[in-house]
């Protein structure tokens, strides 16, 4: 399976326990609604775009997403998230052609 | 006579343009449609399983009333809730009114979020209402909507 780029953000940097964080994932995709035709063939481009992502931190299910077509070229999802001790942050999402990809992150507070 | 000529060739003109938003109309109809083709209602019935949702203040949609290009128009869902394990908020769904299909994206966040809010970016293909109902832990929906005016269309 091909990989593709993605990204996970934290903002602020450095951040210690317990605090509210604001995290964003950007994903590149072509999210291809089913609707639009190749200029030169005329043929439809078949639907292509992420249907599931899922936040998770040390194992534990934060935030679940449902998504259709209607979502832009390289979608970012930003939300926030508690910072509860160290551990790894991850993200799973698939797309609707099957592909499924995970990407992940270490969490460290300081202080 | 040129001058008869030329009155003749305007009104071939005018009825050429008479005619043709009718057979833009036909093209409409003859226009791919996505995988999912649904409706705003449907879409709200599906998610309120028919309840319907209040407009409330508490939701705060941040949609910019302009969009330039409607491949790109970035949205912020926020919602005021203290986020404790008896008081949070559920779900975030974000529908497009006029596309084909309204649902763009259902957010299910837990506690452990610590602050409701979503943002994204979002496809318009119209001039059109973009609306945000949230589902809160207690079984109740909250709406607000927007409308954005769109110069370039987002899809197809």
């Amino acid at each position: 399976m091909s990989s593709r780029k993605s990204l996970i953000k934290i903002k602020p940097n450095s951040y210690k326990d317990g605090e509210i964080v604001k995290v964003s994932f950007m994903v590149m995709h072509p999210m291809e609604t089913g609707m639009r035709k190749d200029k030169t063939t005329k043929e439809i481009i078949p639907a292509k775009y992420v249907n599931s992502v899922k936040f998770e931190y040390n194992g534990k299910v934060i935030t679940t997403m449902n998504v259709w077509e209607s979502l832009s070229t390289n979608p970012v999802f930003t939300t926030y998230m508690k910072i509860n001790g160290e551990g790894k942050f991850s993200v799973t999402y698939s797309d609707s052609t099957g592909e499924v990809h995970e990407k992940s992150m270490k969490i460290k507070p300081k202080g | 006579m040129q001058r008869r000529d030329f009155f003749k060739q305007l009104g071939a003109v005018a009825t050429i343009a008479a005619i043709s938003p009718a057979i833009s109309f036909a093209d409409e109809a003859k226009k791919p449609k996505g995988p999912n083709d649904l409706s705003f209602k449907a879409a709200l019935d599906a998610i309120t399983g028919g309840k319907g949702a209040v407009e409330s203040s508490k939701v705060s949609l941040k949609v910019p009333e302009i969009a330039e290009n409607g491949a790109v128009v970035p949205v912020t869902v926020e919602v005021e809730s203290p986020m404790t394990d008896s008081d949070y908020v559920k779900a975030i769904h974000i529908l497009a009114t006029k596309n084909a299909n309204t649902r763009c994206i259902d957010v299910h966040l837990t506690p452990a979020n610590g602050k409701a809010m979503f943002a994204t970016r979002i496809k318009l293909g119209d001039t059109q209402d973009v609306t945000a109902i949230v589902a809160l832990s207690d079984g109740t929906f909250l709406s607000a909507s927007q409308n954005v005016k769109v110069t370039i269309g987002g899809c197809g």
